[in-house]
């Protein structure tokens, strides 16, 4: 239908011929609206082969990690500061790293035995960490080995955190494969896939380090309530571990 | 004292529990238990040569054992006792050698040797020596299991721990008490 000429014919003829128009404007009233959203999405999907390359990415992040790792150094050292006016563990001294000889992850003791001893340096307390976390400490010595009780030997208790709640606690093994998480807290806030890492306050062992996600959690546990943790590093499946000596004690 | 102690191979064989007990070959263990090599030890070595040799390969197999692992807690006087009363059984019978009742044998001294271990584990911690692992300056405290501990993994592991020694002693124990029969006899 021209514009400018008034339409002829019934109103419903009338109606049939104006449906368009009130489809299209409806459509631009909803563009107005979206402020544009389509057309930008449009366009994006019809230009993405003209996007700009991955080597510009690439500098992007090489700048991102650049920035992450200046920002981790101040954050280092900011720590480390203030871990002395604490006066509390100063974090890692030099570590050994060290081959699983022997190990017994159930049954009446839980260890590993590792192939340094006393003569590489290695101490009694020392953390142990395996790829994905701590496993255990060093609980007997030798000139030439180091007995690791593991971190779910009955006899093990070592202070973590939830990092997500800041919430402190005392996990203990029990003897089975995933060790008990008891919170000091009665609140502790704490759900499962929670990650939960040494304590920063702990004289045990370093700061921060991964020990597993929690599983479970009982509220009603008497007298606070307690976690089931899933390990992150698995005793059973590791052939090398890394001794965490310590700066101080 | 002409005993088995005296050969060569007798002396070497002692160190064979501890060695096994450290190489933990996970395909002869039940979830993750493995047997009491220590009893698949003493039991040929006690019915072939007596109930003193019996006694003293015990207390000198459970000191050695006792060396790999931390704490107070002590296996030698259980195996003191068995070797001695392995050693009588073999003096009363010299023949002794069924496969059943060596399984039967085995097993009752692997329940034995843990359920003295429980115990120790328990009073530990009920006379409060459980301070969790707290290095001092002579060493690591002795620790004790708490009564949930022993329900939860320490009768698992004393189940699985007797019904693998029970199950491999048939075949371990035997060609054992052939070898040292044999070996006896070449001594005399």
């Amino acid at each position: 239908m021209p514009l400018g000429r008034w339409p002829r014919g019934s109103l419903q003829s009338l109606r049939s011929q104006a449906l368009p128009w009130i489809a299209v404007l409806l459509v631009l009233g909803l563009v107005r609206l979206s402020k544009g959203a389509a057309f930008a999405d449009l366009y994006a999907l019809i230009s993405r082969p003209f996007w700009p390359g991955s080597a510009q990415s690439e500098w992007l992040r090489s700048s991102q990690r650049l920035g992450a790792d200046l920002r981790l150094t101040q954050l280092s050292e900011d720590n480390a500061r203030l871990r002395a006016l604490l006066a509390l563990d100063q974090g890692r001294g030099a570590s050994i790293a060290a081959a699983v000889i022997a190990r017994e992850p159930n049954g009446w003791w839980q260890q590993l035995l590792l192939n340094k001893g006393s003569l590489a340096g290695v101490q009694l307390g020392d953390a142990v960490q395996a790829p994905g976390g701590l496993v255990g400490l060093v609980d007997q010595l030798s000139v030439s080995t180091a007995t690791v009780t593991l971190l779910t030997d009955p006899s093990s208790r070592i202070g973590v955190w939830v990092v997500r709640t800041r919430q402190h606690g005392l996990l203990h093994g029990v003897g089975t494969s995933r060790p008990v998480l008891r919170f000091v807290d009665k609140d502790p806030l704490v759900r499962p896939g929670d990650v939960v890492l040494t304590s920063p306050a702990s004289t045990l062992v370093p700061p921060n380090l991964p020990v597993g996600v929690v599983q479970s959690v009982d509220q009603r546990a008497n007298p606070t309530p307690e976690a089931v943790v899933q390990l992150s590093a698995q005793a059973d499946a590791i052939d090398w571990v890394e001794i965490l000596g310590r700066s101080s004690r | 004292m002409n005993g088995l102690i005296r050969l060569p191979v007798g002396l070497a064989s002692l160190l064979l529990p501890p060695l096994l007990t450290l190489a933990a070959p996970p395909w002869l263990s039940i979830v993750g238990v493995g047997p009491s090599w220590g009893v698949l030890w003493l039991l040929p070595w006690a019915l072939v040569d007596g109930p003193l040799s019996g006694a003293l390969g015990g207390l000198a197999l459970g000191l050695l054992l006792d060396g790999l692992h931390p704490g107070a807690v002590s296996e030698w006087p259980v195996l003191v006792l068995l070797g001695w009363w392995w050693g009588q059984l073999g003096r009363r019978f010299p023949q002794f050698g069924r496969s059943f009742s060596l399984g039967l044998l085995a097993m009752l001294g692997a329940l034995l040797l843990g359920l003295s271990l429980l115990l120790q584990f328990g009073f530990a911690h009920a006379a409060g020596f459980d301070p969790g692992l707290s290095i001092t300056a002579g060493g690591i405290t002795p620790r004790g299991w708490s009564p949930s501990v022993i329900a939860l993994a320490g009768l698992q592991t004393l189940a699985a721990q007797s019904l693998i020694t029970g199950l491999l002693a048939p075949v371990l124990c035997s060609l054992q008490l052939l070898f040292w029969r044999r070996q006896r006899a070449r001594q005399r």
